[in-house]
């Protein structure tokens, strides 16, 4: 969060639809430029808070500030919000000039300065020569970026994305992912984006915001929710992990020292967590335990055998036993050289401390 | 299907395209005998009836007010029908079967019936019977159609698009007339089509509100009263080409309407 005032403040907003609690309370501030995903499973609440920035929903309670402005009334032609939607909702009756025109017209621009925003916008989205088609002639990839265009042509100061990768094909989902932070970056827009897809928060976004029920599970970096998950449901929303359910024996500093199957472990909490005693959950992603013959120098180290190896191609995938407790099972990641050195005997596994997550619950 | 299935159905179409078509050819035939006789063999033809049609005064009029009652009874159809159909359409409220359900049983009112309605309660309201009374029927009778025709096209509209619209700065006004009627135009047209033809092929609310002035079926009516004459064929051959003419343009028109603004 910058210190400056945020583009936009979501103060305590809560919505039901009868009795479907959709949003529970919700406060966020987001700051000019920044590109924040909601990402969350079907009737987590993220739709419902684009909606709200949107304005086609009120909130039963609330605010949002954009701007510095209270627009929680105000109906979504009479705020400078600009929305891509999942199904794209072009025109079909209009050329593809027109519907990129539809909002600067409606802002009373006149005919010259229309043409001159049009002209820069579609060579801006490589979408010069394409003017004089109807939405029915282009291809989905196309269409996505008329879609892009017709929202951001008016120059709104958010711009909201509702899952608008959903319809493209897997191979033109990972090259639109990386067109679209490209864009992001160069008009410096605040992109609001919504999603149930943990890959496309991963590699867009600045800032994800992980929804559950109506909550915010967590807020952070990619990086921070992918290696510190704060909560069970993020570690398992993101990405694969390794479950571990131990006791909590103390702490040592930020470090929490727990028992996993006859195991003393250590683990990261955010500094200034206390973890009291009982039982816990940890989290270690497959990719961050090492191998080896001997005890490696890792703060946490079990032994262990393989009980099963997947060749993955570049990489393995390995079923690991910890010595004496039939319980205590991990996956592991490893590249393939030292996956297949690794044999069926007894092996090391080490990994550190603040690679473990503590969740709290 | 057997070989034997195929040709007996094939039969049956035929039959049923016969029965159609045969007493429209022989209508069509005899309207260009010469003679007053109707009935085979046709020993000479003319054109002298279409002549005549064209030169005799009461059919023309008769056919210009046939023309302007189903024009101003369609668009009085279409204006509160559409209307009726916006209001109904994605919507929920008390009420709404009940609304619906009052706006189409005119439909459903065998026309003899409400005929005689008409006249009783236009009497009642001091309306005398004639142009207005004529059209007020038409309509009344055709806005179900409008109805349901244009709330099936609307049902299909992407309520993303009218969101889409408002995210860009349509009041709701704008979004109306830029996005939803576009939307709505081949409905719109099939339902005039549709309301025209009802119109000037009506008999029975013609003929029980009409006034001095007959529409043109009430005055085929009048004529073959008087016996059947190769002038009525021509004046139903015209007719019928130039109903036929409108239905099959519209049909084209609506299919291609319809192909344009699918995305």
């Amino acid at each position: 969060m910058t210190d400056t005032t945020p583009l936009v403040r979501i103060d305590g907003i809560s919505k039901s639809f009868g009795k479907t609690v959709a949003l529970e309370a919700l406060d966020l501030d987001i700051a000019q430029g920044e590109f924040v995903t909601f990402l969350g499973p079907s009737g987590c609440g993220k739709s419902t808070t684009l909606r709200i920035l949107g304005g086609f929903e009120t909130p039963d309670k609330g605010r949002v500030i954009l701007d510095g402005q209270d627009v929680t009334k105000l109906p979504p032609d009479r705020r400078n919000v600009n929305m891509v939607f999942q199904d794209y909702a072009l025109f079909p009756h209009m050329t593809v000039a027109r519907n990129i025109a539809f909002g600067l017209e409606l802002k009373g621009m006149g005919k010259s300065a229309i043409k001159a925003r049009l002209d820069e916008i579609m060579s801006f989205l490589e979408l010069d020569g394409f003017g004089d088609r109807y939405p029915a002639q282009l291809s989905g990839g196309q269409r996505q970026r008329v879609a892009l265009a017709r929202a951001l042509a008016p120059d709104p100061a958010l711009l909201l994305l509702d899952e608008p990768l959903g319809a493209l094909d897997a191979k033109l989902r990972g090259q639109v992912q990386k067109e679209l932070k490209s864009i992001q970056r160069r008009t410096d827009k605040t992109f609001f984006f919504v999603t149930h897809d943990q890959e496309e928060a991963l590699t867009m976004s600045d800032r994800i915001v992980v929804m559950n029920k109506g909550r915010v599970e967590q807020d952070g970096t990619p990086e921070e929710l992918y290696f510190h998950p704060a909560s069970r449901f993020v570690a398992e929303f993101i990405g694969e992990t390794n479950l571990l359910n131990g006791q909590v024996r103390g702490m040592e500093g930020d470090d929490v020292i727990m028992d996993w199957h006859g195991q003393t472990l250590r683990g990261h909490v955010a500094p200034g967590r206390k973890v009291a005693q009982g039982p816990v959950t940890a989290s270690i992603r497959l990719e961050r335990l090492g191998f080896g013959k001997e005890r490696p120098a890792t703060q946490n180290a079990v032994q262990g055998r393989v009980i099963g190896a997947t060749f993955l191609g570049s990489r393995m995938a390995l079923d690991l036993q910890v010595e004496g407790a039939a319980d205590a099972t991990l996956k592991a990641y490893v590249d393939t050289t030292t996956g297949t050195s690794l044999g069926d005997g007894p092996v090391w596994i080490g990994w550190d401390a603040d690679s473990m997550a503590i969740l709290n619950d | 299907m057997t070989r034997g299935n195929r040709i007996f159905m094939a039969c049956i179409y035929w039959a049923f395209v016969l029965y159609v078509f045969v007493p429209l050819i022989l209508m069509i035939l005899m309207g260009f005998k010469d003679s007053k006789f109707i009935g085979f063999p046709i020993r000479s033809w003319t054109l002298d009836w279409y002549t005549g049609v064209f030169n005799d005064g009461a059919v023309v009029s008769a056919f210009g007010y046939s023309i302007a009652i189903a024009v101003l009874s369609t668009l009085v159809s279409i204006l509160v029908g559409t209307w009726i159909a916006v209001l109904l359409e994605g919507r929920k409220f008390v009420g709404r079967a009940v609304i619906f359900g009052l706006a189409v049983m005119p439909a459903l009112v065998p026309g003899i019936i409400s005929a005689i309605a008409f006249r009783i309660y236009a009497r009642g309201l001091g309306i005398e019977p004639g142009m207005g009374a004529i059209i007020w029927a038409h309509a009344v009778h055709n806005v179900p159609f409008v109805v349901l025709v244009v709330m099936a096209r609307l049902s299909t509209l992407p309520k993303s698009q009218l969101e889409a619209a408002r995210d860009l700065g349509a009041d709701p006004m704008v979004v109306f007339l830029r996005i939803t009627l576009p939307y709505l135009i081949p409905a719109i047209v099939g339902a005039s089509i549709f309301c025209l033809l009802l119109s000037f092929d009506d008999f029975v609310r013609s003929f029980f509100l009409g006034g001095y002035d007959p529409t043109l079926p009430v005055l085929i009516f009048a004529k073959l009263r008087s016996g059947m004459s190769p002038e009525i064929n021509a004046i139903a051959t015209v007719a019928l080409v130039v109903t036929a003419a409108i239905g099959i343009w519209a049909e084209r028109f609506t299919r291609r309407m319809n192909k344009d603004s699918q995305s």
